[in-house]
């Protein structure tokens, strides 16, 4: 009954493609791929107009499965690690009857690629999977391995305008292929302690770089035995080079890249002065910035918002000590003269429901339902930051056992402009590539500023002619 | 087989004896000793066919000789059809298309190569493959080597001596690296520390021995280390076959020790000294995990300092999803290895002659 049904509605959906002509389409392979949305987009277009359709999305969810048990198998990373997959899991299994999640870890450290290799070819049983990058995103669109949503957003009414303009950044060809439920921006982390000791004013929400600067020389101490750095940079790209995009001027697409060069200068000069710890010794020891703050010498570090969640959980069991980090703070990142306090870069994990799924309807219930304000509520409950950022879910973080006291941490959560670390372009995995590897020259002394600006000018303009 | 009854049978068997020996007849008539054989071949098939049809057997005894052989090789074979052969002829066809995993393959022509000559990661790649290759090679030999001939005199602690040699190659590569991360630590590391305390070398020049031009000496280094007791073992092997009568001889007539190394054990060992030398160079050529553990930092992303074929292989066709590509590189490198084997095999073949 259901296949003869579903086959109907692939006949229906065929003679609306044939009809509308495939104008827009790309020349090979891309008949499969853009029946799907349009076939999902007549099934939508048949429940809306059903009597049924209300605003509850339990029974919504319901409908979509054709009142069979589903089973959606969703790709994740780290479950045993972090709480909220399994909290999100049992959240919409207890409100939509019928719905079982299966989800399978892929592990953390390269988990794009693992899912890219996954769903590559026919052999795919996953129907929602989690996308933790934008390079990883841009290569499941170019595969086709994941659905454009858009016809769904629309016949649902999903109001992209919550997401506060981070789904615009990550929009191919007008077309969605994700939808974010997490949404981490970088702040300013600070040890309170260590400024309390040198009797040194708090960080505020509203530095420039050049004030952020000076504090930081001011914190650090280069005595032998009792050093105190006063910053401290991750050996990511986006912790060091990225502040030049908050300006709101300039991305990293541009394949012009000389506004990178002050940053560049600042934190080099800092390095040499003893103020960061050098880059080289970092990759060397591999030394993460969590055990780099929490070991107590680091007066400041520009970390996401995800960081906020581990310090809380880590100083409650002990794996941090309190005496050397318990006493934390938050304010917003620095920023450059003339731009507005509060801009700050950020990076959204979506979910995305698969070209290869048998039930994708059910698989974007569960996407609609982790991205919406259900699922902010569930991330807001262990300090997580959901992409829709509502008042309810800033007061469950901020009210967190071990969220810092003072007002002005709380005041750093409000966002005024967020710069996705790496916006959408078809290119954008190698040109992140090619970023990374002069990133790694520049930092380790490989090559002088300018020559690594100017390599990845030459190399990123060649990626963008292609 | 379709069932025949015996007359036919036995009139079948008649003709075919008859066909028979008439080819007997034409084989000792036969001058030409390549149609000789031809026709001697024959006279095994037809033995054959007259058997088969004698027993009245499916399968005759040397088919079935040959299926049992097969069905050994079988297991071993298939995997490595599937999971090596096939693949290999595969990425042959994907050097001259693009294709990324999933959308249809589309035809490149020379295209990936073209774009190798203008790629900068592709040639810091080939460079330092080379370079390490040509540091790596020649250094583990003569270390090797070096090792094993003094561990094959009679020197007190022998055994000891041949285990700590070989411990190196045992260990796992990820714990070595630590160790070495750690004692060659920029700022740290008791290496730099000495250059620095006993040496008095500045502190600004101390050498980040993981960066820059230094990362390929940390790796040739490294290698060299890790990989000399293994071939030491090769080597004693070697040496232990040379009969000690030639070392007699050599001393009769007057050698001193270095004319006996370069008379003797030198040329006694050129066959060992082959096998050496080519399966290192192979290994160095696939040089990954060396430089993703020393110079990749705890991301594993290597900067054109370091970088070797490999890895570029890797991340052309896992992270850009640019399979083609990297199946061009692939070959590229493939192309490298077989020169140089296709050399020293020649070069090999040519002393044997002499």
């Amino acid at each position: 009954m259901k296949k003869k049904l579903l086959s109907t509605m692939l006949v229906a959906a065929m003679m609306t493609t044939l009809l509308a002509g495939c104008g827009n389409e790309p020349v090979n392979g891309g008949q499969e791929s853009s029946s799907a949305p349009e076939q999902s987009s007549a099934q939508q277009s048949e429940s809306t107009n059903a009597p049924e359709q209300s605003s509850e999305p339990a029974s919504e969810g319901n409908e979509s499965a054709g009142g069979e048990d589903v089973t959606l198998k969703w790709a994740i990373w780290d479950q045993e690690t972090t709480a909220y997959w399994n909290d999100l899991k049992e959240a919409y299994e207890s409100s939509h009857q019928g719905v079982t999640i299966e989800m399978v870890d892929l592990g953390s450290s390269d988990y794009m690629t693992v899912l890219a290799t996954e769903l590559s070819g026919d052999g795919s049983d996953f129907d929602v999977v989690t996308i933790k990058d934008v390079p990883g995103y841009a290569t499941l669109v170019q595969k086709n391995s994941i659905l454009a949503l858009d016809d769904y957003i629309s016949a649902d009414g999903v109001d992209l305008s919550k997401y506060a303009g981070a789904t615009d950044q990550v929009v191919v060809d007008g077309k969605l292929y994700e939808l974010p439920f997490r949404n981490d921006f970088w702040v300013l982390f600070y040890n309170k302690d260590l400024f309390d000791a040198k009797q040194v004013a708090y960080p505020t929400n509203d530095m420039t770089f050049a004030e952020y600067d000076a504090l930081a020389r001011q914190m650090t101490d280069t005595t032998f035995g009792s050093q105190v750095y006063g910053a401290h940079y991750h050996t990511w790209r986006s912790a060091v080079q990225l502040f030049g995009v908050l300006d709101g001027q300039h991305t990293i697409l541009d394949g012009e890249y000389s506004f990178f060069e002050p940053y560049y200068e600042m934190i080099l000069n800092q390095e040499a002065d003893g103020v960061c710890r050098k880059y080289a010794d970092l990759k060397t020891e591999g030394l993460h910035y969590s055990a780099a703050f929490s070991g107590g010498d680091v007066a400041m570090l520009n970390m996401g918002s995800w960081f906020i969640a581990t310090m809380i959980t880590n100083l409650q069991t002990g794996e941090y000590d309190s005496s050397l980090c318990g006493n934390w703070g938050i304010v917003k990142y620095p920023h450059a003269e003339g731009v507005e306090a509060g801009s700050t870069l950020g990076t959204i994990t979506g979910l995305a429901v698969t070209s290869a799924t048998d039930t994708p309807d059910a698989a974007w219930e569960f996407v609609k339902w982790v991205s919406g304000e259900e699922g902010a509520a569930v991330m807001a409950s262990s300090g997580n930051f959901p992409a829709i950022m509502t008042e309810e879910a800033m007061s469950l973080i901020t009210g967190l056992e071990g969220f810092p006291a003072d007002e002005a941490s709380k005041e750093a959560l409000n966002v005024s402009n967020l710069y996705l670390e790496v916006p959408y372009a078809p290119n954008v995995s190698e040109i992140n590539s090619v970023l990374d590897s002069y990133h790694g020259s520049i930092m380790a002394g490989e090559m002088s500023i300018q020559d690594g600006i100017e390599a990845m000018n030459t190399e990123v303009s060649k990626i963008l002619a292609q | 087989m379709p069932k025949m009854d015996s007359a036919q049978k036995a009139a079948k068997i008649n003709s075919l004896q008859e066909e028979l020996t008439a080819l007997i007849a034409s084989v000792r008539a036969e001058t030409d000793i390549k149609k000789k054989r031809k026709l001697i071949s024959k006279i095994g098939d037809y033995n054959r066919k007259i058997d088969t049809m004698k027993s009245g057997r499916l399968l005759s005894r040397e088919t079935k000789r040959d299926l049992v052989a097969y069905s050994f090789i079988a297991p071993n074979f298939i995997g490595f059809c599937v999971f090596t052969l096939i693949p290999i002829i595969f990425a042959f066809a994907l050097a001259f298309m693009k294709w990324d995993g999933s959308n249809p393959i589309q035809w490149q022509g020379i295209g990936n190569f073209t774009r190798l000559t203008d790629d900068i990661f592709f040639r810091a790649a080939l460079k330092n493959t080379v370079i390490y290759c040509l540091g790596t090679v020649p250094l583990t030999m003569i270390a090797s080597l070096a090792l094993a001939i003094v561990l094959n005199q009679k020197v007190i602690g022998r055994g000891i001596f041949r285990t700590l040699s070989f411990f190196p190659y045992v260990a796992s590569l990820v714990a070595i690296t630590a160790v070495w991360k750690m004692l060659f630590h920029p700022s740290k590391g008791p290496i730099n520390s000495i250059l620095y305390n006993v040496f008095h070398m500045p502190q600004e020049n101390l050498p980040q021995w993981f960066t820059g031009g230094l990362a390929l000496l940390s790796m040739i280094l490294f290698s060299v280390w890790k990989y000399m007791g293994y071939y030491m073992v090769i080597y004693l092997a070697g040496l232990q076959g040379i009969s000690g009568e030639l070392y007699e001889a050599a001393g009769l007539d007057g050698a001193n020790t270095w004319q006996k190394f370069r008379y003797v054990t030198w040329p006694q060992l050129s066959s060992t000294t082959f096998f050496v030398v080519v399966m290192l160079t192979i290994n160095c050529f696939k040089v990954y995990d060396i430089a993703i553990m020393l110079a990749g930092g705890g991301s594993g992303e290597l900067t054109t300092s370091a970088t070797v074929l490999v890895y570029y292989i890797y991340q052309k066709a896992f992270i850009d999803w640019d399979l083609g590509y990297s199946s061009a590189v692939a070959m590229v490198l493939f192309v490298m290895v077989l020169v140089v084997t296709v050399i020293q095999f020649w070069g090999q073949a040519r002393k044997e002659r002499a």
